[in-house]
């Protein structure tokens, strides 16, 4: 940890392991960490170079309270993920957390539902365990283009969760969007007591209208490129309307976790 | 080496070092605070402050660029009159002094700026942007014309007796004769490089990635661009001159200092390193020590011939 500070951490990366096409989950020694709540993120240098010179927000997919480590899902888009996919364990990570707020954690008797697209099932993992270690209901939806982009069985198994799989080409689970998949669950009849959902903007538009529609409040967790993560430099905005009016949030300081009825999507 | 081997005084303020935090990199001096104690810097300078509150421009407002980054926040802040009631007062707990950064949209939008923030006790002085490259007026329009900066900063100099620094843009093409007419209007001291415009088109969308079209380029990538304009402002003219563009560590600091900056400002690399203010005071003391010199002053534009 770095001295004098309470959210500046070196930390050792203990595990690195590709679970699906492009996708790679880092686990960090990180006891500081471990604190730290679903929703919440950390900002990660990828390196010691000016190129790629931000540091880059992921959402906590874990935190292994025993173990002390904090786990990081990540995919591959760009050279800095490519970078962080090329360590190997014993490396040592530069990163700023935990940041941001969390989803809200109240007890619900009715089931919440959880609706992942592709990446978006980095903190809605994290959120999943910790209600199964709550025994608090809750369904685990999860979306992606095609089978191999999703993690496989044994990711969920030994963690005791049973997500509901949706792809795109119908290699796994439901044939059709995350999306598609939900609204047939909720025309048949489910009445979740709030949906969780983390993904691309446009499925969260599509979640959250489906929650207008059927009268279940929506929290959505959103990603953006941060440059200070702190709430400093307002890089990192989401449209907002509030009573009426617009106005732009930051992801980092306001968020990460919003409420999804407010977001201005037809604004992006 | 000790501490006092780094204190600076610039426009008459006092300052323990001569680190500056840019303006819109560090919000009101606030959110780093559990990083790192925000009394490291020389001084603060605050997000560009308008007359009224701004809503900025719409996303994406960042993209990555090699060894930069484009912004185009567009100035988003609550206004003069918020900063006033709600701001001012909390400002002593930042432990350092503080400036705030004036944007106008028109020349009596400055001077008005300038005397509502006149003899308030919690700000050490004023930073004048004539050089924001994501607004549609004021900024970047005003500090191009050498005979409109003089307008401009004359009427600011009316308003407000305290320290006056005025943000140049290496927009200006002749960002000499504008940084002439801004000390002949009465500026205490420059601060010198603003962002410089860009652009990042997405080829798969065909359209530019930033919201706002173009945004402005800060980082390494503009830093030999600043040296170069510290090295031509500080030799034009008498005031200090406060160097910023792509300050990364002590080193790329004491090549604006050795350049002619009286003191350095740093941006981008907070948001990479939090205690970047913090390394680069012990870079700079190492540097000091090891050469022989006893205080940063002396190092003020020796790379200057005949120096």
């Amino acid at each position: 940890m770095h001295p004098n500070s309470d959210f500046m951490h070196r930390c050792e990366l203990v595990d690195l392991t590709r679970v699906a096409q492009g996708c790679f989950r880092l686990k960090l020694y990180a006891p500081a960490l471990t604190g730290a709540e679903p929703g919440q993120f950390v900002h990660l240098r990828a390196g010691s170079s000016t190129d790629p010179l931000l540091r880059r927000p992921f959402s906590i997919h874990y935190v292994d309270q025993k173990a002390g480590e904090i786990w990081l899902l990540i995919r591959v888009v760009g050279p800095a993920t490519s970078a962080l996919s090329r360590l190997r364990p014993g490396a040592e990570l530069d990163l700023l957390g935990p940041l941001g707020n969390t989803f809200p954690a109240r007890e619900e008797a009715a089931a919440a539902m959880l609706v992942a697209g592709g990446i978006g099932l980095a903190p809605l993992y994290f959120l999943a365990r910790r209600r199964l270690e709550a025994g608090l209901a809750f369904d685990l939806l999860l979306g992606g283009a095609e089978g191999s982009s999703l993690p496989g069985d044994a990711f969920f198994d030994c963690a005791g969760l049973k997500p509901m799989l949706a792809t795109e080409d119908g290699s796994r689970g439901f044939k059709g969007t995350v999306v598609d998949l939900l609204k047939q669950r909720l025309e048949s009849g489910e009445k979740p007591s709030r949906i969780h959902a983390c993904g691309p903007v446009p499925m969260l538009a599509r979640v959250v209208d489906l929650g207008k529609i059927y009268a279940v409040p929506v929290h959505i967790s959103l990603e953006s490129l941060m440059a200070c993560a702190v709430g400093a430099c307002l890089g990192c905005v989401f449209p907002f309307k509030i009573n009426g009016m617009l106005e732009y949030r930051r992801v980092c300081r306001d968020g990460p976790v919003f409420n999804g009825e407010e977001a201005h999507f037809n604004f992006v | 080496m000790s501490d006092s081997c780094l204190s600076a005084t610039i426009a008459g303020i006092t300052m323990a070092n001569p680190l500056v935090a840019a303006s819109g990199c560090y919000g009101y001096g606030f959110d780093y605070r559990h990083c790192i104690d925000p009394a490291c810097w020389g001084a603060i300078v605050v997000k560009g402050t308008t007359l009224h509150p701004r809503l900025g421009n719409p996303p994406p407002r960042l993209v990555e660029t090699p060894s930069g980054l484009l912004n185009a926040i567009g100035l988003q802040n609550p206004g003069i009159a918020y900063f006033l009631k709600y701001i001012r007062v909390r400002l002593p707990e930042l432990g350092c002094p503080v400036l705030v950064n004036i944007a106008g949209e028109t020349l009596d939008e400055y001077r008005r700026l300038a005397a509502l923030l006149n003899g308030v006790d919690e700000v050490a002085g004023l930073e004048v942007n004539i050089s924001c490259p994501n607004v549609k007026k004021g900024g970047i329009s005003f500090g191009c014309d050498p005979a409109l900066v003089y307008e401009l900063v004359c009427r600011v100099r009316e308003a407000y007796r305290g320290p006056l620094i005025v943000k140049l843009s290496l927009e200006a093409g002749n960002i000499v004769s504008v940084a002439e007419a801004a000390t002949r209007a009465g500026a205490d001291a420059l601060s010198l490089i603003n962002t410089i415009k860009g652009m990042v088109i997405d080829v798969q969308k065909r359209r530019p990635v930033l919201g706002n079209s173009t945004g402005g380029l800060s980082g390494p990538a503009l830093r030999p661009l600043a040296v170069r304009a510290v090295w031509e402002v500080s030799q034009a003219v008498s005031v200090p001159v406060i160097g910023m563009g792509g300050i990364m560590q002590a080193e790329d600091a004491l090549q604006f200092i050795l350049a002619g900056s009286a003191a350095v400002a740093i941006g981008t690399a907070n948001f990479v390193n939090p205690a970047v203010p913090k390394e680069i005071c012990d870079g700079l003391k190492r540097y000091l020590a090891d050469n022989g010199f006893t205080h940063y002053r002396e190092l003020i534009g020796l790379a200057r011939p005949g120096s």
